[in-house]
């Protein structure tokens, strides 16, 4: 029994602490991709790279001397304009021109090549690391947990919850919301689809920015990072149902777990087979995903 | 009877006509000039033009996007030169690459219909990454490393016999191979059941109630599709005595597909067409600078943004006019349907 | 008149021969300029680069200039098999060198066979190359890693004897078979293990194995991560308190110059087996970092001094055979020795890998301190290559 609870207490709980930690780094990274697709129908195929553009914009700035709790608001509106411009200026161009699926994840495949491209010319080809602005380790439940990890759920608790609000809760999110499920009907209302589209692709593009500040001091910042996390993310997506944010927390928490478990018991090269085995059922029986699409729920 | 699919098949084969004299001239040049890079090149080029094609025939007829080709063709490369390093024989390889394809084409099918549009783009990528990790992790398929020591085979073809190390026949034979794979797609595009396919990427809710199953359609599309990729993935080991992982990574099919657009999506020869102009145009790009990935990058969302129906696909007009007039000035011409 | 014209075609043949004694002498470097190994690339392009002027400098190789041609390899082994045949056939290239990843030094090494050239690795250390791989058209002039280990398990049997180590490795083959070499050679020496774990190629989070590494109560950690997995695994290892009380060793990849900066003050007190070291302390090693650093405004590593080191060892095989085709270079490369910044290197005959004094480094204050050397002769471990 003692055996039991002593393998309870150091062996599962911390696992399933890091796995939430890792959750919640997952889904501050889907958040955006899911937001962009279920409001725009955009897969955005160069979100692994905007995330990068936010963590090198963080080590670039921390650089110049700028606070590390500053860059956390700092960083995502220097994203904004970059996500407003991208959507005017490339991504809207193909908007209607065939399929809209097709088309834009070409273009943005496109844009992440000469993304990651550019990182390298301006940052070298090396690894870098912003200092870690919480050093050290909390103890919970007789298990150390480093600081910053807490940090990182609480914080990544408050954005989810926060972008939620702004979705399903506000005027704003109203307008988006219905621009989304019929566009004709929601201009013929008085919205200004133009700028709810470009507003909602620089609110996904601001959070893959936000999410490349937080993770950063964790994974460390380099130009093909974008990559990284950018599987995990599709499948969070696909599994939690496109565009829906609640679906994006549960299937990024529970795929999070299933790999965190799993890797306890057989070996960690089969956890990236797990989870995507988990991602085709759920697309065998319920092909919408957990949750419905923004606007049709 | 001509009609329009029938008027746009035959502007496409004009195309690939050009492309094979081109070839054929090249071929001539190059070895009289005693050149080995560049037919091996070309032969490269080809072979990458079978995975383009097959992109294309989902791409451009069906409608579906697949970001994960690549798994096709890397199955098919590994299996090849498996065969190979046991069996030199150039039709066992071809043999045991088409069938393991055809399985893992049905396999991947089953999973892969069972959704549409983007899921379908993020499912297929899926799958080729999931394999190409286990490759990678393999000690018997040579893990990282990949597989080398692949002989050059001999190639007996009736009266002749070919070496897969002779740069101009190995050429011609890849030409010879990549022809009877495009000329099959074209073929079973153009028959009834093919038409379905085409139907069902101009209206998919329509085609049922034709009396058609659009996942019989689909099925026959997808397992096409892998089949023709394993086939071209067949002769690569042939072609450089190695395989690795990368030949499963996205990096191949995202390639493959960027050759599909540039030389113009349901065009069939446009994808060949493209996977010749990449193939060069990466080699002197490469040599030149090693930020490539820009150049490459910027010349695709050129194409996206202001040739959205590739090079082949904006000349083809010119063509079909041509050949619509050719045809009308036949002595008993069918009336035109314009049921499209 | 036929005097004359006799006359004639002997002066075209002496101008002709004196133009070939003129004609550059073509190397082909074949190294990863983009890509995943891209920080790599570029020491190795630092050290060639640097190397080449000081040759032309001082008069080239038998009167003859270096000209390097450079090709992106990606570390795509599909594409650096095809920019190795362009290299020996377009540019005609007589020597190449460059890769990076085994994979492709083994699939070019097989070009390189089939093309009857030789090729010289300055970075691959898998074992294979040299050995159950070998070629008589490859050479390999920087340690592989059975020489790494090998000075590492001399160091553990001295200063840690009786050690408790635990394993972690990447799940691939190369980090598998790293870890097998090492294991097998710690044992040797007498250290126990005490278990062992994989984690895939490029994991994001490792915490998940702390809690097997704790539970198992090991001494001493040995790890063939490398790259940005190295940072996030010791950066991860240092907020978890995990590294307290533990010494880690690792191989000659896990800390570089590519990633040092970023692991920071966690990679201290690493220790590992290489070939090279910025604080080796002798007057050739003294200028050569001297140079390197007004060169390139960065300290070379492993692989930059490596690569540094091998056209020394081609000018001087060249200049022996008085010729550069490949059967009389082959041969004046077997059993060369030569002065390199590391020490003298020697190539063996029997598989074609250096012989050169290794190294136990440590990180002290971000510098890589020699603890301790050993002789070429006592890390070079058996030949186990058939193939010539």
């Amino acid at each position: 029994m003692p055996d039991l609870i002593s393998y309870l207490q150091f062996v599962l709980a911390p696992q399933m602490l890091n796995g939430l930690a890792l959750g919640v780094s997952v889904i501050l990274v889907a958040l955006g991709l899911t937001i962009i697709f279920g409001l725009l129908d955009v897969i955005n195929m160069s979100h692994g790279e905007f995330y990068a553009v936010g963590a090198f914009g963080a080590l670039a700035l921390s650089a110049l001397g700028f606070n590390y709790w500053v860059l956390i608001a700092l960083v995502p509106i220097l994203m904004i304009p970059i996500g407003v411009l991208t959507e005017r200026f490339l991504i809207r161009r193909v908007y209607d021109g065939g399929d809209r699926h097709v088309s834009t994840l070409l273009l943005t495949f496109g844009l992440g090549m000469i993304a990651e491209d550019l990182l390298k010319i301006v940052f070298g080809p090396n690894t870098h690391r912003p200092e870690n602005p919480l050093p050290g380790a909390t103890e919970v439940l007789g298990v150390f947990i480093p600081t910053y990890r807490l940090f990182l759920i609480a914080i990544g608790a408050v954005v989810i919850v926060a972008v939620a609000l702004v979705v399903y809760r506000t005027r704003l999110g109203a307008m988006v919301r219905a621009a989304a499920f019929d566009r004709n009907m929601a201009a013929s209302l008085g919205v200004r689809v133009g700028w709810v589209y470009s507003g909602a692709f620089a609110f996904g593009v601001a959070l893959a920015g936000l999410a490349g500040v937080l993770l950063a001091p964790i994974y460390s910042v380099f130009p093909t990072m974008g990559h990284d996390f950018i599987l995990m993310a599709f499948t969070v997506v696909i599994v939690g149902g496109m565009g829906s944010i609640w679906g994006a927390v549960i299937a990024g928490v529970l795929l999070t777990q299933i790999q965190a478990i799993s890797s306890l018991v057989i070996s960690p090269v089969w956890a990236d087979p797990i989870v995507f085995g988990v991602m085709v059922l759920v697309l065998m029986f319920r092909p919408q995903g957990i949750f419905g699409r923004i606007g049709h729920a | 009877m001509h009609d329009r699919l029938d008027i746009s098949m035959r502007a496409n084969h004009v195309f690939f006509w050009i492309l094979v004299i081109v070839a054929l001239v090249f071929a001539a040049f190059a070895s009289f000039s005693g050149d080995v890079f560049y037919l091996r090149l070309a032969t490269e080029a080809l072979i990458l033009g079978g995975l383009a094609l097959s992109i294309d025939i989902l791409l451009g007829f069906t409608g579906l996007l697949s970001l994960g080709q690549a798994l096709y063709f890397g199955i098919g490369a590994y299996v090849s030169a498996l065969v190979l390093r046991e069996e030199p024989s150039f039709w066992l390889a071809m043999g045991a690459a088409g069938v393991s394809v055809l399985l893992a084409g049905i396999a991947g099918g089953l999973i892969a219909n069972r959704v549409r549009g983007v899921y379908f783009a993020l499912i297929t990528f899926g799958m080729a990454q999931v394999v190409a990790k286990v490759v990678y992790n393999s000690r018997e398929l040579g893990a990282s490393d990949g597989l080398i020591g692949i002989p050059v085979i001999e190639i007996p073809l009736g009266l002749i016999t070919l070496s897969a190390g002779d740069p101009l026949g190995f050429f011609l034979l890849t030409l010879v191979i990549i022809a009877l794979l495009y000329s099959v797609s074209a073929y079973l595009l153009g028959t009834p059941f093919g038409r379905i396919i085409i139907a069902l990427k101009a209206n998919e809710k329509r085609v049922p109630y034709l009396g058609y199953s659009t996942w019989a359609a689909r099925m026959a599309a997808y397992v096409l599709a892998a089949v023709i990729a394993g086939l071209a993935g067949a002769l690569y080991p042939m072609l450089r005595g190695f395989v690795s992982p990368e030949l499963l990574f996205f990096a191949t099919s995202g390639d493959a597909l960027i050759m599909v657009i540039v030389g113009g999506a349901g065009t069939l020869a446009g994808a060949i067409w493209g996977a010749v102009i990449l193939t060069m145009l990466k080699s002197v790009i490469g040599s030149w600078t090693e930020h490539h990935l820009i150049v490459i990058g910027l010349i695709f969302m050129s194409a996206i943004l202001f040739m959205p129906k590739g090079i082949v696909g904006m000349l083809k007009p010119f063509v079909e006019r041509n050949l619509l007039r050719n045809s009308a000035r036949q002595p008993k011409p069918e009336p035109e349907r314009t049921a499209l | 008149m036929k005097h004359n014209l006799l006359t004639t075609t002997t002066i075209a043949m002496l101008l002709a021969s004196s133009a070939y004694a003129q004609e550059a002498i073509k190397i082909g470097v074949l190294t990863p300029l983009s890509g995943t190994y891209a920080g790599i690339g570029q020491q190795v392009r630092w050290g060639i680069d640097q190397s080449v002027e000081e040759i032309n400098a001082a008069g080239g190789i038998a009167g003859r200039q270096i000209e390097l041609v450079y090709e992106d390899s990606e570390a795509n082994p599909a594409v650096a098999v095809t920019k190795a045949e362009k290299l020996f056939t377009v540019d005609n290239v007589d020597f190449l060198t460059g890769t990076v990843n085994s994979g492709a030094t083994l699939a070019v090494g097989q070009v390189a066979d089939r093309a009857d050239k030789l090729i010289a690795t300055t970075v691959s250390f898998s074992d294979a190359i040299t050995g159950s791989g070998c070629s008589p058209n490859v050479f390999r002039v920087n340690a592989r890693a059975g020489q790494q280990s090998e000075a590492l398990a001399a160091w553990l049997k001295q200063e840690k004897p009786g050690a408790e180590v635990y394993y972690l490795g990447p799940d691939y083959e190369m980090g598998r078979s790293t870890v097998a070499a090492f294991k097998e050679r710690a044992e040797s020496v007498g250290a126990t293990s005490t278990g062992e774990v994989f984690a895939p190629l490029d994991s994001k989070d490792y915490s998940q194995y702390f809690g097997q590494l704790r539970a198992a109560r090991p001494d001493v950690l040995y790890t063939s991560v490398a790259g940005n997995d190295t940072v996030r695994l010791f950066t991860q290892m240092n907020d978890f308190g995990v590294s307290e009380g533990l010494t880690i060793l690792g191989a000659s990849g896990t800390v570089t110059a590519q990633n040092i900066n970023a692991i920071g003050a966690a990679a201290e007190g690493f220790i590992t087996g290489v070939g090279y070291s910025v604080l080796i302390d002798s007057p050739e090693n003294k200028a050569f970092t001297e140079a390197f650093r007004e060169r390139n405004g960065a300290d070379p590593d492993l692989y930059g001094a490596d690569s540094y080191g091998l056209l020394f060892a081609y000018k001087a095989a060249v200049e022996a055979a008085g010729a550069t085709d490949t059967d009389s270079v082959r041969a004046a490369l077997e059993g060369l020795s030569w002065e390199t910044p590391q020490g003298t290197k020697t190539i063996r005959a029997g598989d074609h890998q250096a012989m050169q004094p290794m190294y136990v480094v440590e990180v002290k204050n971000g510098q890589f301190t020699i603890v301790r050397s050993i002789a070429g002769e006592d890390a070079i471990g058996p030949d186990t290559c058939d193939k010539f």
